[in-house]
């Protein structure tokens, strides 16, 4: 296992150069579906973070016990605990947020970032880099939330996390609170990205 | 011997078994601890605007005490019998008045709201929606304090009704521009409810 | 595939003769360009514009010089961002912005058609590649996504200004009027444009002289306006036939809403149109089903603007099911 990557090169590499949403583009279904408000993408960031930690931690400390085709048997289990923790957790202390997010705490069950990390970090790593890589990976993925969700609910409502930023004569774009609004911007944003990351850098213009 | 032990599927899905039995006692715990918080929470969603509902915002902040309970109306109709969840409020004792929740189709989904009645279920003290998925913008105003507000007083001997450009006081409430059908709806589901359940609480009123 | 190598070949070798390749009919007109098609257009919405303008006076004014300046400007502006010269010689974006302001209400706030152009330009065209390269209808996609933006502004209210000194702008619009109320506006002024309703829709008859000048000159094909017609008078008849009391007759359906101007402006667009003659009839019966499917039974009063936005995106497919044979293949 000596090539795999460091737990630090494991959480650099979640936040931007692995980042979920924009570059592996993994967790779509909430990453359109919970971004029409700041609250509801960092509760949802927040949730996935807990889950991915809690599974990555629990999987490495196990790795060894893993048998190649009982694997993702063990990962859905293990991450279906941790949502079920996660999604009473909400229901109990942030009722009106667990309601706003309805299904989609559930549905981390089957979001991809998490089963992915599992099989490619923590079945292989030890527990400091499975844990290192799920709060990149999180980081990453609330990055990718936050800023979707930053346009849309700016444009959509005049406002940033519920509170009213810009003057009310600004007429509210009520499409981008809806679900095109989410694929609009996603698309827009996702362009952006790889415009930059495309464009020729200094060092390979003069190669 | 072995061999067939090793292949046996059972034992090879040791770890998984384990792994359910473990987290399944871990819920069942996480469960123990939070449910009733959980169901504490939806009850209360409810019966946290009941004094607002009955009494109106300002005496509501005041914290007038008021006593909440519970009950189930059952109303027989030609063809059904329809249960209503309502809620007595009593203050000092002396009936103040009903919090019903009921729901109907509005434009896109349904619409859920609690509809405050006075005691005599006469008229409305008030009204609330609970949940509703109209269209941001046209429809979801009916949310706002201002459109509500003009339900409160209201006599219910006639039903009500959802007027464009400008209510005519009566029974008339103005229609959102542009949502004439998610305000036919919410005054629908009231004259529903309310035809209803005027004869029975109007009698529990007597009665108390 | 092919095609968009090629493009892109074309943009790296900047003095590569251009192929044009337009939809049929080829032969009849060689010299049949993008600039001679859209002229054409501008020319056919002469009419139309100045019934706008009679009706409408300053709010027809005021649309048209947003819209065709925001879709200029958005032209320009992501045509150079993507690296290419001379966007605007093809008038493609000042078709598209007449189009898109002539389908607006007239007392919508400025941002509306603002918005509506660039996206229009930047959603509807440019991130598909460009002209001849987008699926839906560039003034179209403006369109809806400023009449889900900004629902009130476009709604049915939107339309009416009890205040305003256009006498058309005070009523409300023979759809809405007979949607919500079931009163039925007389047919004259329908026919002749004097009542409310989106810019360039109002006018039956300056529709028509426009429409069928562009189909004279072969810019537009007939088969469109006519499956289109054809459909929703057969689904009005029926409509009729079902329900005669309401008054609201096939000559209402046809005359009324957005229909003509639909049927001959948006739905000919070459590029988000069907390339064969038959091809175009299909288009055109499927347009006109799901306008009288939306008028009938949606809670929208007009349909039109979706109708045309569903065809679109079937189009390829249409496109896959009609490719002529070649002769002599059996």
């Amino acid at each position: 296992m000596a090539d795999q990557p460091t737990a630090m090169e494991r959480f650099i590499q979640g936040i931007l150069p692995e980042n979920p949403t924009y570059r592996q583009l993994l967790g779509l279904c909430p990453t359109l579906a919970v971004t029409n408000g700041l609250n509801q993408a960092l509760t949802m960031a927040g949730a996935v973070l807990f889950v991915l930690f809690c599974a990555n931690v629990m999987i490495s400390l196990i790795r060894d016990l893993l048998k190649p085709h009982l694997r993702i048997v063990i990962f859905t289990l293990v991450i279906a605990a941790f949502v079920t923790v996660a999604d009473r957790f909400l229901a109990a202390y942030l009722y009106q947020m667990s309601k706003t997010l309805g299904p989609y705490i559930p549905l981390i069950i089957v979001n991809c970032i998490i089963i992915c990390r599992c099989e490619v970090c923590a079945s292989k790593q030890g527990v400091v880099a499975a844990g290192a890589d799920a709060i990149g990976q999180s980081l990453g993925f609330g990055l990718g939330l936050s800023s979707i969700a930053a346009v849309r609910e700016i444009l959509g409502t005049g406002a940033l996390f519920g509170i009213k930023v810009l003057p009310a004569v600004w007429p509210d774009w009520v499409i981008m609170v809806l679900p095109p609004g989410a694929f609009l911007t996603f698309g827009i944003l996702l362009g952006a990205v790889n415009w930059y990351s495309a464009r020729p850098s200094k060092a390979t213009r003069t190669n | 011997m072995n061999a067939t032990l090793r292949d046996n599927n059972i034992v090879q899905a040791w770890l998984v078994l384990l792994l359910a039995v473990c987290f399944g006692g871990m819920l069942a715990g996480v469960q123990l601890a939070l449910g009733p918080k959980i169901e504490l929470n939806k009850v209360n969603e409810t019966r946290e605007k009941v004094p607002e509902l009955v009494l109106g915002a300002q005496a509501a902040q005041a914290g007038a005490p008021l006593a909440v309970e519970p009950l189930t109306v059952s109303v027989e109709k030609p063809a059904k019998t329809v249960r209503y969840s309502v809620y007595e409020a009593k203050k000092d004792g002396a009936l103040a008045g009903w919090v019903v929740k009921t729901a109907g189709q509005g434009y896109a989904d349904r619409i859920e709201v609690l509809i405050g009645l006075a005691p005599d279920a006469g008229s409305l003290t008030g009204l609330f929606v609970l949940d509703q998925k109209e269209t941001p913008g046209l429809g979801n105003k009916i949310v706002t304090d201002e459109w509500r507000g003009q339900f409160v007083g209201k006599a219910v001997d006639r039903p009500l009704a959802a007027v464009k450009g400008g209510a005519k006081g009566g029974s008339e409430i103005d229609a959102i521009t542009g949502a004439t059908i998610s305000s036919h709806a919410v005054t629908s589901i009231i004259n529903t409810a309310v035809a209803d359940l005027r004869q029975p609480l109007a009698e529990k009123a007597r009665g108390n | 595939m092919a095609e968009i190598t090629q493009t892109m070949d074309s943009a790296d070798r900047p003095a590569a003769p251009v192929l044009h390749v337009a939809p049929s009919p080829h032969l009849a007109h060689q010299a049949l360009t993008t600039r001679r098609m859209m002229l054409d257009v501008v020319i056919a919405l002469v009419p139309v514009v100045a019934m706008a303008l009679v009706v409408f006076r300053g709010y027809a004014v005021k649309q048209l010089v947003i819209c065709v300046l925001g879709c200029l400007a958005a032209e320009a502006l992501f045509t150079r961002m993507r690296g290419r010269t001379l966007p605007l010689k093809d008038c493609s974006a000042l078709v598209t912005g007449i189009i898109l302001a002539l389908s607006l209400p007239g007392p919508a706030p400025w941002y509306v058609g603002a918005i509506a152009a660039f996206v229009a330009i930047g959603i509807g065209k440019v991130l598909f590649g460009g002209v001849g390269m987008n699926i839906f209808n560039p003034a179209m996609v403006g369109r809806a996504f400023v009449m889900i933006a900004f629902a009130s502004a476009m709604a049915a209210s939107g339309y009416q200004d009890a205040a305003s000194g256009v006498d058309a702008v005070t009523q409300a619009t023979p759809m809405d009027l007979f949607k919500l109320t079931g009163q039925v506006t007389p047919l004259g002024p329908m026919f002749l444009g004097l009542t409310n309703g989106s810019l360039g829709e109002t006018s039956a008859l300056a529709c028509l002289v426009g429409g069928i000048f562009l189909c004279v000159r072969r810019t537009a094909s007939w088969e469109i306006p006519a499956g289109i017609l054809g459909m929703v008078a057969l689904m009005a008849g029926l409509a009729q036939w079902a329900d005669p009391a309401s008054g609201w007759t096939v000559w209402h359906h046809l005359c009324g809403g957005s229909l003509l101007f639909g049927a001959f402006f948006i739905a000919t667009d070459p590029v988000s149109s069907p390339l064969t003659p038959k091809g175009k009839a299909i288009f055109g019966v499927g347009v006109g089903f799901f306008i009288m499917l939306l008028r009938l039974f949606s809670g929208y009063p007009e349909g039109v603007m979706f109708a045309v936005l569903l065809m679109n995106g079937i189009t390829p497919l249409i496109n896959r099911w009609c490719i002529p044979k070649p002769l002599g293949l059996r």
